[in-house]
């Protein structure tokens, strides 16, 4: 690990491959159901098992990864590109505007990101909303609950760009104010916000699958992770690995994006935020703590 | 000869939490086309802030500057880039003025991106132009601003200056983060470049050997306001305003024996304020041929026996005091 620093990056890069490679490495379709091999254990036939209705636990697993990588990578720029343009324009602009962005940004801030996607969710039940598929409703629930980290961050970014005098040297060169953005500030804005998001992947996909945990997001018979723990629950008797080998991805995806972010935290992301980071630490720790509350359960 | 620059009034006020700062505090300033124009001043003593309110990276509370018989805020407002094309700034931090992202290259190019002068090929020329104009060997081109020495970092900023062809340069102590032995190159680069490019220059500096090497007019500053004004060689000859008289005694004499015996005028205390300017004269607080009146009414600027002008009781066309 010394001598190759990156290979701290390689379990959130096995978990990209898996996810973009899913249908490869799938040995069974992960919807079909086979009665004849219910709750079975790991063996030939299925290398993980079969869940309560003979589907594969191997490829439902897999086939989840892709899930839990696409719907991340859905809020993940969604909640960037809105961060990035509210926050931005706030710190540009500054004075009254700025002002009320801040407050919204702070009152989005102020509430746990789960308890606001968790009450989109429920708005988003209403009959007005039938026309989005419960996976969509999911996507946009978790980018309203997570776009003001990025805004909030890219607005500290923008404001400390703006005072440095080669911005005013800009000026005097006659530059306009579209061109100082996108040729000097965006660049810093965007290099501060995607190493963050390197490191708030993995929240992201417990996140994703807390919220099908809970029945809401991912329908089946699409392979959720967080489904899937809900699903083996009832069987944890008859087959504690429908529980432990979801939870245990969980767990491996949440530690492996942390390990990412920490890299970057700790090579060149600035201080500020390096603290911010760390405490992802303990997103990690809360998510062992999931799996190992759902295992013992 | 019409003026390049005419400032009238210019007072630049800042509201801060202890109070009002009168940092320019109603300043009349000529500048002549093709020029070499010093404004001097110790610290604190509103010369950054006019250089900045003259181009218009700070807003003046009252009094107006005209460029080239233009309005300043009119001409600015109506064609940006116009204004740029004509009027440039060099910064005192060389190394802030640049982005620390963009290679000398890129930091040169830019403004003839902005501008959207030539294609690529032609902008790469007249980038390498530039380097040779203020010596600088092509080497740097892919080099960060970082790894730059000071002189390079201030040739590469003053090269950049040039690089829309402005007519008029102001800098704002282009010459203070730099070593002594630098200063001198990058003094002789200013000459050099105002004598073979026509330019009309505006300096703010604190080095006077250096002002008085270079410069044909000068501003002598205090506390926000001017006070003296002239030719460079009849103000340093011959200072008629107490201040200048004491500021010039501060520089040291490359003639040993001049050196040896030159007078030295001691000024006791630090300036005043610019929150709470003394009345009458701003330099009675610490001149020390100060009369009665001197603390009662402020002096105008009036012609002096050099030629220029002093805010002095005690200077007139006649005579002035000397310390």
């Amino acid at each position: 690990m010394k001598n190759w620093p990156w290979a701290i990056l390689a379990p959130a890069f096995i978990f990209v491959l898996i996810g973009i490679f899913s249908p490869w490495l799938m040995t069974h379709d992960p919807a079909a159901q086979d009665y004849a091999a219910l709750l079975e254990g790991p063996g030939w036939a299925h290398w993980l098992g079969t869940d309560y209705l003979g589907r594969d636990m191997f490829s439902r697993i897999i086939g989840g990864a892709r899930t839990s990588l696409v719907a991340m990578v859905f809020v993940l720029v969604a909640a960037l590109a809105i961060g990035v343009v509210i926050g931005s324009f706030a710190g540009y602009v500054g004075g009254k505007t700025e002002l009320v962005l801040i407050s919204v940004i702070d009152i989005a801030l102020a509430l746990p990101s789960l308890v606001i996607a968790l009450a989109l969710m429920g708005v988003f039940s209403g009959a007005n909303f039938d026309w989005m598929s419960d996976y969509w409703k999911m996507i946009v629930a978790l980018t309203m609950a997570w776009w003001a980290n990025y805004a909030r961050m890219s607005r500290a970014v923008v404001v400390a760009e703006l005072q440095q005098p080669y911005i005013e040297a800009a000026r005097v060169m006659g530059a306009s104010h579209i061109w100082i953005f996108t040729r000097h500030i965006l660049p810093h804005v965007l290099g501060l916000v995607v190493v963050y998001a390197s490191a708030d992947a993995g929240a992201l996909v417990l996140a994703i699958a807390t919220l099908s945990f809970l029945g809401l997001g991912v329908a089946p018979p699409t392979p959720e992770w967080g489904q899937m723990l809900v699903d083996g629950m009832s069987y944890i008797e008859e087959n504690a690995a429908l529980v432990i080998i979801p939870g245990l991805a969980l767990t491996a995806v949440v530690v492996s994006f942390n390990l990412l972010g920490e890299a970057f935290a700790l090579q060149k992301v600035p201080r500020a935020v390096r603290g911010r980071l760390l405490s992802r630490k303990k997103a990690a720790r809360a998510a062992e703590e999931v799996a190992r509350k759902v295992v013992e359960a | 000869m019409s003026d390049a620059i005419v400032a009238k009034g210019l007072k630049v006020h800042f509201q801060t939490a202890a109070g009002l700062v009168r940092a320019v505090d109603g300043v009349d300033l000529t500048v002549a086309q093709g020029a070499f124009h010093g404004i001097v001043g110790e610290s604190g003593c509103g010369k950054t802030t006019l250089a900045r309110a003259l181009i218009g990276l700070q807003s003046a509370t009252v009094g107006q500057v005209s460029i080239f018989g233009r309005d300043r805020t009119d001409w600015a407002k109506a064609d940006r880039k116009g204004f740029a094309r004509t009027v440039q700034f060099i910064f005192q931090d060389p190394l802030g003025s640049m982005s620390r992202r963009q290679t000398v290259g890129q930091t040169l190019e830019e403004p003839l991106q902005i501008h959207g002068i030539g294609d690529g090929k032609a902008r790469r020329a007249r980038v390498q132009e530039l380097l040779d104009l203020v010596a600088l060997p092509e080497t740097v081109l892919d080099r960060l601003p970082r790894s730059l020495s000071g002189g390079q970092r201030q040739r590469v900023s003053i090269a950049r200056a040039l690089a829309l062809s402005p007519q008029l340069l102001i800098c704002d102590e282009p010459l203070s983060a730099l070593d002594v032995s630098v200063r001198a190159q990058i003094v002789n680069l200013f000459a050099r470049l105002q004598a073979q490019l026509g330019l009309t220059i505006v300096i703010v500096a604190h080095d006077l050997a250096i002002v008085r090497e270079v410069c044909s007019s000068v501003t002598v500053m205090y506390l926000g306001r001017v006070a003296e004004e002239g030719e460079a060689k009849a103000v340093f000859s011959d200072p008629a305003h107490p201040y200048s008289q004491a500021l010039l005694s501060a520089v040291p004499s490359p003639n040993p024996v001049t050196e040896a015996t030159r007078p030295r005028i001691l000024l006791a205390g630090d300036p005043p304020s610019p929150r709470n300017p003394p009345p009458g004269c701003r330099f009675s607080t610490r001149c020390p041929v100060v009369e009665p009146r001197c603390r009662e009414a402020e002096p105008v600027l009036r012609a002096v026996a050099h030629g220029g002008a002093a805010a002095c009781h005690l200077a007139d066309a006649d005579a002035h005091a000397m310390i």
